[in-house]
């Protein structure tokens, strides 16, 4: 089963998804996206893991190419966030790929293939309504075609809204 | 308490004046007598630090408006990241308090949490 949660900025997506993801069965993997850079992300990254801890979350650190993970085993992944690994993609020396529509969506195919339920965590970033420059633009629109596209492909599709979930499509079978 | 969130110009205020209060009822961007406070996310971004106070008094409203703020490219400025961030984890707080949480969307309410109340 394919699960996108997606919101703004600090909705309880994070807390929703490991929550979600303890009532899915085991082993279960936490794949990291963000990669660390500055005082602040490492902070970010530090209140995470920590939310993670006596949840029986395996963190497996990914910043770009999940098409060429394997997993150690069958269970539930929880990947965390398609904004930080199509910005990965797109930005970064090993990504530097104009367009990372494919790589994000072959990424999370293969997450699938080798799991018994994939929970996605996505971000809302198109809502603000300002012009940036070029590559801004061409990364708000990438994302915006790979949430769709992970979203039709999705079973259940919720948004968090100040915490709560509110489902946009599919049921919430949890 | 009820909590009415969604962008700017999505109707909060208007909804709120469908539940009986009037303009005069409804204090912008500041904490006094009156039962409805508006541009919450305003007082979050002038003092992030005093969230947690801010939290105590919004409360004790009748009404808490706060636009969503959440969804835009992160913030190049680190102040503008924290305050974006502050203004959700307060909204999920509220809404964890709120009796009814109510979202905006081009006008139309839809009650997230508690029951729905017509007016």
């Amino acid at each position: 089963m394919l699960i996108l949660l997606t919101g703004g900025s600090g909705c309880g997506k994070s807390s929703y998804a490991e929550a979600l993801c303890g009532k899915l069965p085991g082993p279960r993997y936490y794949i990291a996206a963000m990669r660390p850079y500055g005082e602040e992300s490492l902070r970010k990254i530090e209140k995470h893991r920590r939310m993670r801890e006596g949840k029986g979350f395996k963190t497996i650190e990914r910043y770009t190419d999940l098409a060429s993970l394997t997993l150690p085993g069958r269970g539930t992944v929880l990947l965390e966030c398609i904004c930080n690994l199509t910005a990965n993609e797109m930005f970064h020396e090993d990504g530097a790929w104009e367009d990372p529509f494919e790589r994000v969506i072959r990424g999370v195919e293969a997450l699938l293939e080798q799991s018994r339920h994939v929970v996605v965590v996505t971000n809302d970033v198109s809502s603000d309504g300002r012009l940036y420059d070029e590559g801004t633009m061409a990364y708000i629109r990438a994302l915006g075609r790979i949430n769709a596209a992970l979203a039709k492909k999705a079973d259940t599709v919720c948004e968090l809204v100040c915490g709560i979930p509110v489902p946009q499509k599919g049921a919430m079978v949890w | 308490m009820i909590l009415i969130v969604g962008g700017e110009g999505s109707g909060k205020r208007t909804f709120a004046r469908s539940l009986g209060y009037r303009e005069e009822d409804m204090a912008d961007g500041c904490l006094n007598g009156l039962p409805v406070v508006f541009h919450v996310e305003r007082m979050v971004f002038a003092s992030p630090e005093e969230t947690n106070l801010l939290f105590e008094e919004l409360v004790k409203k009748e009404v808490v408006i706060c636009n969503e703020v959440g969804s835009g490219v992160i913030p190049l400025d680190a102040g503008e990241r924290l305050g974006r961030e502050a203004v959700g984890r307060l909204c999920i707080r509220l809404a964890q308090r709120a009796d009814q949480v109510v979202r905006m969307v081009c006008g139309i309410p839809s009650v997230i949490k508690g029951e729905e109340k017509r007016p």
